[in-house]
C-alpha cells in the first residue's frame, strides 16, 4: 500500500493485486450500500420506491386536474412524466448521497489507506441501480394499466441510464471532494437542482416552451436524456441520433474532470474529513 | 490493516493461505522500513474562504499557502525482528509518523520505504465503520486487506474470540466502549498475521486483563521474528517490549538509540519540565494575585556527607501582614516525598521582620539520608495552613560510601548476632 515504496517485487504484480483489493472492497461497498441503506430497513427500501411515485402521482393530480395541462403528442401526462421523472430523481439523489458518501467513511479514512473514490462510486451506484430496478417496475405497471410505453425502448434506455452514470459519478466525484474542505456543496446543491429541474423539460415538453428561449432550453444537456427516453419509451423510436455521440463524450469528459479533481483532492481527506 | 500489496502479491502466486506459509527466507527482504528526512506539512487554516483557497491551491498542484510542520526531517530504519517505540509527548508527531508509515497519509518531504505486510491500528481503532456491526466491520477490515469472504471466515471465529466481546460483536461499533473498539482493532490487526505491526497507544485503553493479553500477544510476536512499532506514553511497555526507541519532539527526533537510554532521557526532560513548571511563580506575580510566597531560601549547604547537619533560612511574603505558614520538605531527585514538616505543626510561629515580611530557619540534624541527589523545598501557605501556594527548591547532594538500601539511614541492632 505504500505508494511511494520501492520493492523486490515487480510493479506489475503489485498493480494487479491492489485492483484485484480494489475490486473486493468496491463490491463490499456496494452491497453494505444496497443493504444498509434501502435494504436493512423496510421503511428505507419502501422510501427508495414510495416517493418518486408519491411525487408522480401529485404531479398527475396537478398537471391533469388542477392545471388540465394539454399538449403531450399523443400520450397521456403521466406516461409523459414517468418516463423522465424517474430518472430525474434517481440522478438527483446519487448526486446527493455520492456528495455526502465520504464523512460516513471518515474513520475509516483516517486510519487505512485505500482509494477513497471506490466509497463515491459504489454510493452513487447503488442508488442508481436501486433506483433503475423502481423505474423499470413502474414503468412496466402503467403499461399494464393501459399506458402508451414501448417497453422495447429499454433497448436504448438501458445505454441511457449508464450514459447518466457516468456523468452523474464525475459529478459526485468533484463534489464530494470539495464537500470534505467546504461543507457548503450540499447546501448549494438542494436548491441548484431544483432550478435545474425545472429548466429541464421534465414536467413539459419543449414544444411548450416560448420560441425566444427554446434553444436555451433545448441546449440543456439534461434536455437530451429526457428526450431520448421519451423517443425510445414513449414512441419506440431507438434510431441513434448525433447527440447520442456528444452525450457519450460529455459523460466521459465529466467524469475524467471529476476523477481529476478527486485526485487531486483526495490525499487531504484525512485532515478535514 | 494495511497490507503491503507486495506481500500479498508473493501470497496471490505462491500460496492461497498467504497468512500462514511464510514466504522462503531467501525471498524476504532484512530492512522492513527505511525512512529517510521524512516530513509532513499540514494546512494551517482558519476561516471558510482559507478553505475555499486551500481547494483552489491544491487543484493547482500548489502547496497550502500556511502551512505548520507536523513532522520534519526523521529517519531511522528497522530491521526485520527489530522492535522500535516511538515516544513523545501529545503532539509531538507521533500519531502522524505512523500514519506516513501505514500509507494514510503521503509524507511532503522525504523517502518513505516499507516492505512486509503491515498491520497497523492507528489512534485507537482499525478504521472501522460506526454504524456496522463488529461482524460487519471484521468483514471491512478483511476487504480492505484484499481477503476474500472464505479467506476471512476462517479467520472469524480466532479474532472474535480474542476480542472477547460476547454477543456485542453483533451490535454497531458507534455503541461501543473506546476501551471495546480498541480489543475489537486489536483482535483484527493481529489475526492477519503481520509482519510489521503498528500500534498506537493500544495499551492505555483497555483493560489490566486485556493489557495482559496484548503484551502476551506482542512478546510472543516478537519471539517469533515478527517486527513491532509501538507508539506508547508507558516508559515501562516500551522497554519491555522495545529494543530501540525513537523520542519524538516538536516534529522532530530528539534521540533515537537503545530503549533504556532513550526512555531514561525522555524522563529526566519530563521531570526537568514539571520542576520548572513548579518553580513557583515569580515574586512580584505571587505580590500582585495576593498570594503567600517565599521571598528568599538559603541552604546551609549543597553537599553534604551522611550524618552532617543541614539548615535552611528563608524569608516569606505575606500578602495580608498575617504570619503564614511554611512547610518545608525533602524530596529525592526521582519525585520520592521523603519528608515534610510544616511550622504549624510544630506549633512554631515564624518571626516578624516586617509589615509582609517573616523569616524562618530549620536545622536537621545529623541527616540520615542515603547518598544521592534531593532537593530542599519549601512552600508558603495561608495562615490557616488550608492552602499551600508555590515552592522554592534548593540542590542537595548527600555524598557517601555505603551499600545500605533505600532512602535512609535507620538506625538498627541485631539481636543474637555473632560475628563473622
Amino acid at each position: 500500500m505504500m505508494q511511494g515504496a520501492a520493492s523486490a517485487w515487480t510493479t506489475r504484480d503489485r498493480a494487479s493485486v491492489l485492483r484485484a483489493r480494489d475490486r473486493a472492497l468496491f463490491a463490499h461497498f456496494l452491497r453494505r450500500e444496497l443493504t444498509s441503506r434501502y435494504l436493512g430497513s423496510v421503511t428505507g427500501l419502501a422510501w427508495a420506491l414510495l416517493s418518486p411515485l408519491a411525487l408522480l402521482g401529485v404531479y398527475d393530480f396537478v398537471f391533469t386536474n388542477v392545471f388540465r395541462a394539454t399538449g403531450f403528442a399523443g400520450s397521456s401526462f403521466l406516461a409523459f412524466v414517468a418516463v423522465a421523472l424517474w430518472p430525474w430523481i434517481a440522478a438527483q439523489e446519487a448526486l446527493m448521497r455520492g456528495t455526502l458518501s465520504l464523512p460516513g467513511y471518515a474513520g475509516m479514512i483516517r486510519k487505512v489507506a485505500f482509494p477513497h473514490e471506490l466509497v463515491v462510486l459504489a454510493s452513487v451506484l447503488a442508488t442508481l441501480a436501486l433506483q433503475f430496478a423502481g423505474y423499470v417496475a413502474v414503468l412496466v405497471v402503467l403499461k399494464l394499466m393501459g399506458q402508451p410505453i414501448h417497453l422495447s425502448g429499454f433497448a436504448l434506455a438501458i445505454p441511457i441510464w449508464l450514459i447518466v452514470a457516468l456523468g452523474i459519478s464525475g459529478i459526485a466525484l468533484a463534489l464530494a471532494a470539495v464537500q470534505v474542505f467546504v461543507r457548503d456543496v450540499e447546501h448549494v446543491l438542494a436548491p441548484l437542482l431544483m432550478i435545474l429541474m425545472y429548466v429541464t423539460p421534465i414536467l413539459y415538453p419543449v414544444s411548450l416552451v416560448p420560441e425566444s428561449v427554446r434553444s436555451i432550453v433545448a441546449a440543456n444537456p439534461l434536455g437530451w436524456v429526457v428526450e431520448r427516453l421519451r423517443d425510445a419509451l414513449l414512441d419506440g423510436r431507438l434510431a441513434l441520433v448525433w447527440s447520442d455521440a456528444i452525450a457519450v463524450v460529455t459523460a466521459l469528459l465529466l467524469f475524467a474532470a471529476g476523477h481529476w479533481v478527486f485526485r487531486r483532492l483526495s490525499p487531504h481527506f484525512e485532515d478535514f474529513v | 490493516m494495511t497490507p503491503d500489496a507486495d506481500v500479498v502479491a508473493r501470497s496471490k502466486t505462491i500460496a492461497p493461505v498467504r497468512a500462514t506459509t511464510p514466504p522462503p527466507e531467501s525471498e524476504r527482504p532484512t530492512t522492513l522500513m527505511r525512512l529517510a528526512h521524512v516530513g509532513k506539512d499540514y494546512a494551517k487554516i482558519e476561516t471558510r474562504a482559507g478553505r475555499m483557497r486551500l481547494v483552489f491551491d491544491l487543484l493547482r498542484g500548489r502547496a497550502a499557502a500556511h502551512a505548520y510542520r507536523a513532522l520534519d526531517d526523521v529517519s531511522f530504519t528497522l530491521e526485520r525482528g527489530e522492535s522500535l517505540g516511538i515516544i513523545g509527548e501529545n503532539g509531538a508527531g507521533k500519531s502522524t509518523l505512523l500514519k506516513i508509515i501505514a500509507g494514510v497519509v503521503k509524507a511532503t518531504r522525504g523517502d518513505v520505504d516499507v516492505r512486509g505486510r503491515v498491520g497497523a491500528l492507528l489512534e485507537l481503532g482499525a478504521g472501522f465503520h460506526p454504524e456496522y456491526s463488529g461482524l460487519a466491520n471484521i468483514d471491512l477490515a478483511a476487504a480492505l486487506l484484499g481477503l476474500s469472504q472464505r479467506e476471512i471466515a476462517s479467520k472469524r471465529d480466532e479474532i472474535i474470540a480474542f476480542a472477547d466481546l460476547g454477543d456485542h460483536i453483533r451490535d454497531p461499533i458507534k455503541q461501543y466502549s473506546s476501551g471495546m473498539v480498541v480489543r475489537l482493532g486489536f483482535a483484527v490487526a493481529t489475526a492477519l498475521s503481520p509482519e510489521i505491526l503498528i500500534t498506537d497507544e493500544v495499551l492505555a485503553v483497555g483493560d489490566e486483563s486485556f493489557q495482559k493479553r496484548c503484551v502476551a500477544w506482542m512478546e510472543r510476536f516478537l519471539d517469533g521474528g515478527g517486527t513491532l512499532l509501538l507508539c506508547s506514553h508507558s516508559m515501562y511497555h516500551i522497554q519491555k517490549l522495545c529494543a530501540h526507541a525513537l523520542w519524538l519532539k516538536d516534529g522532530r527526533v530528539a534521540q533515537y538509540g537503545p530503549a533504556e537510554d532513550v526512555t531514561r532521557a525522555y524522563l529526566a526532560y519530563h521531570e526537568e519540565k514539571s520542576a520548572t513548571a513548579k518553580a513557583g511563580m515569580p515574586l512580584a506575580e505571587a505580590k500582585a494575585s495576593g498570594a503567600y510566597a517565599i521571598e528568599a531560601l538559603d541552604a546551609s549547604a549543597d553537599q553534604v556527607s551522611q550524618g552532617d547537619d543541614v539548615s535552611l533560612r528563608g524569608r516569606a511574603y505575606s500578602p495580608d501582614g498575617r504570619a503564614p505558614v511554611v512547610v518545608v520538605g525533602i524530596v529525592r531527585a526521582d519525585g520520592t516525598p521523603v519528608f515534610g514538616i510544616a511550622s504549624d505543626m510544630d506549633d512554631v510561629a515564624v518571626r516578624r521582620i516586617g509589615d509582609h515580611a517573616f523569616e524562618f530557619s530549620i536545622t536537621f540534624p545529623a541527616l540520615p539520608l542515603a547518598p544521592g541527589k534531593y532537593w530542599l523545598r519549601a512552600h508558603a501557605a495561608d495562615p490557616e495552613g488550608m492552602r499551600v501556594f508555590d515552592h522554592v527548591e534548593r540542590d542537595l547532594v548527600v555524598r557517601g560510601r555505603t551499600r545500605e538500601l533505600g532512602v535512609v539511614h535507620l538506625a538498627h541492632r541485631w539481636h543474637d548476632g555473632v560475628d563473622r
